[in-house]
């Protein structure tokens, strides 16, 4: 049974080893010169100004979560628009319920005060 | 209604009526709570002389029989079975009896939370009677756990300097017993199909190896309840931590469960593996008798000294009951009856004088004789009791027993009877002296020349139990006969 | 073959389905209401109807819904009534202690209204998927409800801890279902079942799926050596939380684990006893041991619930046993309720002498409490005796159910090993009842009506209930599991 999963081991073998050798020969053969440009973080941008980890206000993570929250939900919208003729009735039915209880949230999070920024 | 009434159910759930009224009562009202349980007990005391009366003694079979199915759903047969007979019928009297004993001793003892102290003292009483009567395992072993409960608060709240030491020593001890008994307990109803003990007797068939396992597990919880040398330890401890009416119940009615046990339980469930263990368990009782005597000499407390004097009078019962014949088991029964009467006694003494001089060391007395020779008297004819002297109780029982031991087939050898009487002669030995430390001398010191004599509540107690060492020790037959048909129904499976 | 969706479907989860709605309703509610205590009293409200509802669910027994994905059996209906009632107890718990506590917040109620329906869905899943989204509905809301008592940073610990524990045990029960749907090519216990009937299954790969989620489940029951989470979270977290986590959390671990166990790896028992049997004994003894040196009566309490799951659990490992099966259900059931009652009981008490700041939570702190107030202490020592198991007492009536089935099953060592380690817990409970009546102190108790009343309650059942238990084991007895 094992030797079913052969292919699948031979793949990651060479994919795994194309990889390390690419990384290698270019270590081994490749020019180093260094000069003041290429020492920047960023090379083709700006000069980055103070700290590289700065705090951020903790109303972003809200929002954040906030966001991934309705956002994920909304993908599940896609789903069920593709075989909404398959799933008739009971499915809007069902889509409604599912924004209803998307809905107490939302009311929930603004009540809160969680849409507010100050 | 109806249920209540019978005569068995009404003699065990008394008490509670009693602890109800208790309830009501404020904490201040001392008095009051020593009355109530008084007059409680003393009621009780009167249902089981009338339990006596209606108890007919030619019969050895299980009578005035209360009896309801109790959980008889998804396979369990547990009833709710009460009933007395020859083997059982002398120590519910006998705990009846002490009760209100025990409770007039605390009278001037116990000053402080007398509430709290009543209500345990009235629990336990339901406790000892159930555990006497019950015929049910299951029952039994409800009744069996539910007596450490308010011993362990006895010993915990009104004992001496080191009594939590004592009292969860006590609870840990005997609740390690118990909780193999119970695993055996459970054996026998899934596999033998019932709890009633009368019904398992009349299925038996248990093989033998497993019947000696199960004898073991039963074994456990009384032999450290009896308690049987070498699972004593914790009973010089109890015993001197507790309150003297709790030492006196300890010594009178609770390490009379254990032996009441292996009466009861061990020898007609499990005949095979008994008539095995006995040479074994008499071999260990004598050792407890010879050791309980000796380190009994060797104490400076009075109340250790009479403590260890219980390892080596329980000793004898043992002998007895492992005897397996007539006069060995009579002998045992008819022992521990007495032991609770001597012992208990002592107790009582050993109390009233540390109430008087707050110490119970040897060494603090001497001539005791000539302040408080009405004390001195009582005590010498219970010291007398203890020891076994002809004309008293003791010696009524420790001959039974002595003479069943050489007679035993299953013992097999008279060596155990023969250590056993040298540990009637070093019982005369440590009582003698320790009557001769107490009393005899000149009183040399200060305290003791002022001590007062015995007062009417403390004659009052001791009277009735000095009636029954005489009753006993000079016209024994009708203890005998209330128990003799029982035995011999017991002995048939032998 | 799946069938299009029925009423009938709607009918066989209807208290879960209530229950979720009247939470997010009440979310929304308690917005504009202003004393939380309303709040409260609308969410016992909703927990009455959950239990009327499912006296009228109790008619449809028989049926299974959505194709199988849930079922409704006398099993579940058994284990949701208590949950219910649980809920009930909770709240009444948590109505002044939230208040005194200073940390009043409605959300509390809609959260453990949610956290109850995902117990309820969980003791009727019949598929390994409904199994695992259950799980996480029933402790979403618990690992936010353990860290309640912010800003206090232990409750936040605690809370955290609980969550990435949690979170880490779920991954164990998805992983223990991948493996079992490849052994059985489904997730449906009734597709396994026949699966291995038909010789179809990789038994090897079923047994470690069923293992994983053995590890899983165990988590959230609190067996060792998955326990690690407990005492501190049962510690930070407000303790009717607390009281709430460690009865109904334990009720519906078990009863998925019983269901999936007992129905779908019947046949793994020989792999599967020797496994259960060593957690269960470990878990006794390092449940009871550890709590041995504790201090603080909340962690000793933790302890003390890992051990009595240790106890459940041994009762449980007969559950192959084709003679055995059933009384090992039954008495698994009966001494959840036992348990529920006790330990409602005992956190009662514990909830009654806190004090805000974590203060009146040493059991050093309840010396005098025989003295000052009586009936309490009398409560808490019945509560103890239940716990150690001694008569006359639910604990003792329970424990005897659970030997019963450990000796029908023939697992003596097992059953030694179980009435030594509660020889062992009474060193501890003791400690307790030796503190409340043998030692002089002076504690102070907060007079609070709902936990005075239900901590009454609590004793009186314990009490009554062990001396009159007749129709708990019947309703255990007949508290079928099936698939239909």
């Amino acid at each position: 049974m094992l030797f079913d999963y052969m292919a699948i081991a031979v793949f990651v073998f060479f994919s795994t080893a194309i990889a390390v050798t690419a990384i290698l020969l270019g270590g081994l053969f490749g020019p180093r010169r260094k000069s003041e440009v290429k020492s920047e973080p960023y090379e083709s941008g700006m000069i980055p100004i103070g700290p590289g980890t700065r705090r951020m206000p903790v109303r972003f993570y809200l929002v954040a979560v906030l966001f991934i929250l309705f956002d994920i939900e909304v993908v599940f919208f896609l789903p069920w628009a593709v075989s909404f003729r398959k799933l008739g009735l009971f499915g809007l039915i069902e889509m409604f319920i599912f924004i209803g209880i998307l809905l107490v949230g939302y009311f929930y999070a603004w009540k809160k005060g969680a849409l507010e920024w100050e | 209604m109806n249920f209540f009434l019978e005569p068995l159910t009404l003699l065990t759930f008394f008490p509670l009526l009693g602890v109800l009224a208790l309830l009501f009562l404020k904490p201040e009202w001392r008095s009051a709570h020593r009355w109530t349980a008084l007059v409680t007990s003393l009621i009780t005391f009167g249902l089981s002389l009338w339990v006596l009366d209606q108890f007919n003694a030619a019969s050895g079979d299980l009578q005035l029989i209360s009896r309801r199915p109790w959980i008889s759903v998804a396979g369990w047969d547990i009833q709710y079975y009460l009933a007395v007979d020859g083997l059982s019928i002398l120590l519910v009297l006998l705990t009846t009896f002490l009760m209100p004993l025990s409770i007039l001793s605390t009278w001037t003892a116990v000053e402080e939370r007398v509430k709290d102290f009543m209500i345990f003292f009235l629990l336990l009483e339901v406790g000892m009677t159930g555990v006497f009567l019950a015929q049910d395992l299951f029952l039994f072993y409800i009744f069996w756990e539910f007596t450490l409960i308010p011993m362990y608060f006895l010993i915990g709240i009104w004992g001496g300097a080191r009594r939590i030491y004592a009292a969860v020593k006590f609870f840990l001890y005997t609740m390690a017993g118990s909780v193999l008994m119970l695993l055996a307990i459970l054996w026998l109803g899934v596999y033998q199909g019932t709890f009633s003990l009368p019904g398992l007797i009349d299925r038996g068939g248990i093989p033998g190896d497993i019947q000696m396992w199960l004898f073991l597990a039963f074994a456990a919880a009384f032999a450290i309840k009896v308690p049987m040398w070498p699972l004593h330890s914790w009973l010089p401890d109890a015993h001197v931590e507790a309150p003297t009416s709790g030492s006196v119940i300890l010594a009178g009615v609770l390490l009379k469960m254990g032996a009441y046990g292996f009466l009861r339980f061990n020898l007609p469930l499990f005949p095979e593996a008994s008539v095995r263990a006995a040479p074994w368990v008499a071999a260990l009782a004598v050792v407890g008798i010879l050791y309980g005597a000796i380190v009994s000499f060797a104490q400076k407390d009075v109340k250790k000294l009479v403590a260890y004097s219980s390892v080596s009078h329980l000793g004898f019962v043992m002998l007895g009951l492992f005897a397996l014949n007539p006069q060995g088991i009579q002998g045992g029964i008819l022992q521990m009856v007495n032991h609770g009467i001597s012992t208990g006694a002592l107790f009582l003494l050993v109390g009233m004088i540390y109430e008087r001089r707050h110490t119970r060391d040897l060494e603090a007395f001497g001539g005791l004789w000539k302040v408080m020779p009405l004390y001195g008297t009582l005590t010498l004819i219970v010291a007398l009791s203890s020891m076994g002297l002809p004309g008293l109780n003791g010696f009524v029982g420790e001959f039974t027993i002595l003479l069943g031991a050489f007679g035993s087939q299953a013992i097999g050898s008279y060596w155990f009877a023969g250590l056993a009487a040298v540990g009637v002669i070093l019982a005369a030995v440590y009582m003698l002296t320790m009557f001769q430390k107490m009393f005899l001398g000149p009183v040399d010191k200060d305290e003791n020349k002022k001590l007062l004599d015995l007062n009417w509540r403390e004659i009052l107690i001791l009277v009735p139990l000095l009636v029954f060492i005489f009753w006993i020790g000079l016209y024994p037959k009708p203890f005998f006969d209330l128990m003799a048909p029982a035995v011999e129904k017991l002995l048939v499976g032998f | 073959m799946t069938t299009p969706v029925k009423l009938l479907d709607f009918i066989t989860i209807l208290p879960v389905i209530f229950l979720a709605a009247w939470a997010c309703l009440l979310l929304l509610v308690d917005l504009w209401v202003k004393h939380k205590r309303v709040t409260a009293y609308l969410a016992a409200l909703g927990l009455a109807i959950g239990l009327g509802l499912l006296w009228y669910q109790a008619a449809w027994i028989g049926n299974a819904g959505f194709n199988h994905m849930v079922v409704l059996d006398g099993f579940s209906v058994f284990v949701n009534a208590l949950l219910l009632l649980s809920g009930l107890l909770g709240i009444a718990l948590a109505y002044g202690y939230l208040r005194r506590m200073g940390i009043e917040r409605g959300e509390f109620y809609p959260l453990v209204l949610f956290s109850l329906s995902g117990m309820m869905l969980m003791a009727q899943a019949a598929d390994l998927i409904v199994v695992f989204l259950s799980l996480e509905f029933l402790s979403i809301p618990l690992y936010v409800l353990t860290a309640f008592a912010y800003p206090k940073a232990a409750s936040e610990e605690a809370g955290l801890k609980y969550f990435l524990l949690g979170a880490f045990a779920g991954g164990f029960v998805v992983y223990g279902i991948a493996l079992v749907y490849g052994a059985a090519a489904t997730t449906a216990l009734d597709g396994i079942i026949a699966a291995v009937a038909e010789g179809r299954a990789n038994l090897s790969l079923l047994v470690s799926g069923a293992a994983l989620i053995l590890v899983g489940l165990g988590f959230k029951v609190a067996i060792v050596p998955f326990h690690m989470w407990t005492p501190d979270a049962y510690q930070g977290a407000p303790s009717a939380v607390t009281a709430f986590m460690s009865s109904a959390a334990k009720l519906a671990g078990f009863a998925a684990l019983v269901r999936i166990f007992a129905l779908a790896f019947s046949s793994l028992s020989d792999d599967l006893i020797p496994i259960l049997w060593g957690l269960s004994a470990l878990t006794m003894l390092v449940g009871n041991l550890l709590a041995i040196p504790q201090t603080n009566i909340k962690r000793m309490l933790a302890y003390s619930s890992i051990a009595h799951a240790g106890y459940i659990l041994m009762a449980f490992t007969a559950f192959g046993n084709p003679g055995v099966a059933e009384v090992s259900i039954a008495a698994v059931l009966f001494y959840l309720a036992a348990y529920t009652v006790t330990n409602y009981g005992a956190w009662g008490v514990v909830i009654l002498l806190e004090r805000a700041g974590d203060l009146g939570l040493e059991i050093g702190g309840y010396a005098g409490l025989g003295r000052k107030y009586p009936a309490l202490a009398a409560c808490m020592t019945i509560f103890m005796l239940s716990l150690i198991g001694l008569p006359p007492t639910l604990g003792l009536v329970g424990k005897f159910y659970l030997f019963r089935a450990v000796i029908a099953a023939d697992l003596i060592p097992l059953a030694v090993i179980g009435v030594l380690t509660s020889l062992i817990s009474a060193w501890y409970y003791l400690r307790v009842v030796v503190n409340m009546y043998m030692r002089t102190g002076d504690p102070e108790i907060s007079p609070e009506p709902w936990a005075l009343t239900i901590t009454g309650l609590m004793a009186i059942l314990t009490v009554l209930v062990s001396l009159l238990p007749g129709w708990l084991f019947f309703l255990a007895s007949q508290a079928r599991l099936n698939l239909f």
